[in-house]
């Protein structure tokens, strides 16, 4: 204890403090706009580390990225675009809460739960640094193919009211994953010798071409209704009832963050749709899922934000990043001459507890810029979509640019948004397309990966504990809607 | 002093001729904010080298910005486009390195050596072979006579296939005998060295600064390394193990086509100085690199052009080039 509060003491310093504070705004700033990320935020502050003592580079990076996780819930909440991708979970309800015309109710929750997790995931670094990084390592590949089924069969809670419309777009997604040079061959795939498919058309893309500009389309073509609702009523909070009243979702959202989070290669996107999807597996009224559920907000908020600190476990105690950000967090660290690793809680364990302490006063620092730019968000809300939608996809488009510096993706982006509003208009669900781009390359490079170290033997995926786990409810997960839907046939009452 | 008032003409002059449209011909190098362009993960050893040169440069190079330009995609031929794009220009560098020379080779990227202009080698990076502290294996020969006894069993994971890393494997492997080792590919060097980590497969092919905390801690062991390192004074080196090679990641600076001789004699000059600067020294022993420095340019592009044809000859007969 003495320990963490002398890190506290470190964090609370004037410079860790203005590292803390300037993180936190460019963190939020970083997550909200569309392409940007807490990788993007980090990449530029790069430079800016290299001229600070440890202690301040650490602190400012930890909170960047903490601060971006919550970030992507306002774009998602305000207008149903993700601002990364970790927040898709989040425009399922937030977005819907907002159309109701309770959008300040939705950034409450928002708020709230991404602290709640923030503090819980650093909680889990704090106490299960050691056992945690034992169990990163032991998943393999089967376990890996293993977690991106159960990711995958979420498809069957996203498709909507015509399943094969939705099990179509998850093709997409499936397809769409494939362009690019294969991992394990190294052999280019649908590229149709194009170099500039090579790198495959990637997620950041997808999103900004569906969420954004194919959104934007369909709002400015007309069918839209306009969100609904006073002012009054859009920037009215949430209750602190209401929020304490949800710490059933935040504490599963962070349980489920903080596990997924600590697995190299997982990460948040993940975590929060699979925290959204259990919540609404285990609610009493699924069917209220995707219409403004304030679990569905809660928990894949709580998520992402318990993702951050269970991120640090395997770049703490193995050195290794476990996510694009925990990859630019280890270059800095490098540069500052802090080698994360086994021996580091030893060697440098000011440093390790003044992280901790970082962590927490990230949080607050978040929850702080956060809750000064809800009215600020409320705003964006009311703006007319004529105006608002085109701004959207113009700043979407630089994000996409900027994130590698390639043009591509701005025409990627397109792209999708054309594919997205064809798709919206002849009533394709969005979402599963999204979730097979993600979850595609883990099924598939982990399912090869596994058979070439089983010389073939498919027995491999039942013999892991895990994997046979996770497989099982992936079955249960996507035979359970359609099992619901045979029972009401029945019963015409039940379907409304 | 009788020369000074010369300048006054000058400006006006520039001024005239920029004007005209016709861009002066400076004589002054560096007359603008140098652009280091890396189409490396961000974070990413080669992403680390282009910062920590613009870092250290502006001294060397009249005070001016130096700053690194992502440009990612392609595998690395977005970046390399914008620079073969800007011939002559002295003002545009890129940080080039032996995943280069490789997606060259393969035919992935349609780039030859010829489209840049060899500057100066930094970094060589010799590839180890290493494996979690209770492996059978004590040698590099335990390795392959298991593999050799039982084929296919043995597992090697790394990063990427037909990667610079593949590449450095399968030519230890040829020297060896080619006993049957299966190459488990991976996103990252990283995640490569989780795999032999958590015990999912048996050995991992790759750098020294990926895997040194393991070693400190002892967590892993190297079987062998490529070229003797420093840090690494008492483990065995493949020479001496009987395997006569030393296949390395490497990193340099090349510019874009067509600079002059002397406009590149006086590029590696200021990088030199750049790297010999405190803080560029203080990045390298902070990052686990050794210098290997070539600054002979001609050498450099030498070199550059042969790990292309030795990628080449290797990758046709493992029958793994692209465009044939």
């Amino acid at each position: 204890m003495t320990a963490f509060a002398e890190g506290l003491a470190t964090a609370l310093q004037p410079a860790n403090l203005t590292a803390l504070l300037g993180g936190s705004l460019l963190g939020v700033f970083a997550g909200a706009v569309p392409g940007l990320s807490s990788t993007v935020g980090l990449a530029l502050v790069l430079p800016v580390t290299f001229a600070l003592e440890p202690t301040p580079a650490l602190l400012m990076m930890i909170s960047i990225y903490m601060a971006a996780e919550y970030g992507g819930s306002i774009t998602a909440i305000a207008i149903g675009v993700p601002g990364s991708s970790p927040a898709l979970a989040t425009t399922f309800d937030g977005y819907a809460m907002t159309r109701r015309g309770e959008a300040g109710r939705a950034f409450g929750i928002s708020l709230f739960a991404s602290m709640s997790g923030g503090i819980l995931g650093t909680l889990l670094l704090v106490v299960a640094l050691g056992p945690l990084s034992r169990a990163a390592i032991a998943f393999g590949p089967p376990e890996y193919f293993g977690l991106g089924v159960f990711g995958l069969a979420i498809v069957a809670n996203l498709v909507g009211k015509d399943p094969l419309k939705g099990i179509i777009s998850a093709l997409i997604g499936l397809v769409a994953f494939l362009v690019g040079l294969d991992v394990l061959t190294g052999a280019p795939r649908l590229t149709f010798g194009s170099t500039t498919l090579m790198d495959g058309l990637g997620l950041v893309p997808m999103l900004i071409g569906f969420f954004a500009i194919a959104e934007a389309l369909d709002a400015l073509t007309g069918r839209r209704p306009r969100v609904d609702g006073t002012m009054g009523m859009r920037a009215a909070l949430p209750r602190f009832k209401e929020l304490f009243r949800l710490w059933r979702p935040i504490l599963r959202g962070s349980a489920i963050g903080g596990v997924i989070g600590a697995i190299p290669g997982a990460g948040a996107t993940i975590a929060s749709i699979v925290a959204w999807n259990e919540e609404r597996r285990l609610s009493r009224t699924p069917e209220r899922f995707g219409t403004g559920e304030p679990a569905g907000i809660a928990a894949p908020e709580a998520a992402n934000n318990a993702c951050v600190g269970a991120a640090m476990i395997p770049l703490l105690a193995l050195g290794i990043p476990g996510s694009a950000s925990a990859a630019v967090l280890l270059g800095g660290l490098t540069v500052q001459g802090v080698a994360p690793g086994p021996l580091l809680m030893t060697e440098q364990a000011s440093l390790v507890y003044a992280l901790y302490a970082g962590f927490i006063v990230a949080v607050v620092f978040m929850l702080a810029v956060g809750r000064l730019g809800i009215p600020l968000w409320v705003r964006v809300v009311s703006l007319r979509p004529q105006i608002l939608m085109p701004l959207v996809v113009a700043i979407s488009l630089i994000g996409a640019f900027v994130l590698r510096g390639n043009l591509a993706d701005a025409w990627f982006a397109l792209f999708f948004g054309l594919v997205g509003f064809l798709m919206l208009r002849r009533g394709y669900p969005l979402a599963p397309a999204v979730l097979g781009l993600i979850l595609g390359p883990m099924v598939e490079t982990n399912y090869r990966r596994a058979l070439a170290l089983s010389s073939g033997s498919h027995t491999v995926f039942l013999e892991s504990p895990i994997s046979l786990v996770l497989i099982g409810l992936a079955v249960i997960s996507f035979a359970a809607p359609a099992l619901r839907g045979r029972l009401r046939l029945g019963n015409p009452d039940a379907d409304r | 002093m009788a020369r000074a008032w010369l300048h006054w003409f000058a400006v006006p002059a520039g001024l005239g001729l920029i004007a005209c449209g016709a861009a002066p011909e400076e004589a002054r190098f560096p007359n603008r904010p140098i652009e280091i362009v890396s189409w490396a993960t961000p974070g990413g050893p080669s992403d680390l080298l282009a910062r920590a040169l613009a870092e250290a440069a502006p001294d060397y190079f009249e005070g001016q910005r130096v700053s690194v330009m992502t440009r990612q995609g392609g595998a690395g031929a977005v970046g390399m486009q914008y620079l073969r794009g800007r011939a002559g220009d002295p003002h545009v560098l890129g940080v080039f390195t032996a995943s280069g020379t490789v997606n060259m080779a393969t035919g992935r990227i349609p780039f030859a050596p010829t489209d840049f202009t060899p500057i100066l080698r930094i970094q060589v990076d010799p590839f180890l072979v290493a494996v979690r502290e209770d492996s059978p294996f004590q040698t590099l020969g335990d390795l392959f006579a298991v593999a050799r006894e039982r084929p296919g069993e043995v597992s090697m994971s790394g990063f990427g296939a037909a990667s610079a890393h593949f590449l450095g494997f399968q030519r230890l492997r040829a020297a060896a005998g080619d006993p049957d080792v299966r190459w488990i590919a991976y996103e990252g060097s990283g995640d490569a060295v989780v795999a032999a980590l958590g015990g999912h497969t048996d050995a991992v092919h790759t750098n020294y600064n990926i895997v040194r905390e393991h070693l400190r801690a002892g967590t892993m062991r190297v079987l062998a390394v490529a070229l003797p390192l420093t840090a690494l004074r008492d483990t065995p080196v493949y020479v001496g193990e009987g395997y006569d090679l030393a296949p390395v990641h490497w990193r340099g600076v090349v510019g874009p086509p067509g600079l002059a001789p002397e406009v590149r004699a006086d590029l590696r000059e200021r990088l030199l100085a750049t790297i010999r600067a405190a803080g560029f020294q203080e990045y390298m022993a902070r990052a686990a690199m050794e210098y290997a420095v070539m600054d002979d340019s001609d050498a450099f592009g030498d070199w550059i052009a042969e790990e292309v044809e030795t990628s080449r000859a290797l990758l046709g007969r493992l029958g793994l080039l692209v465009n044939e």
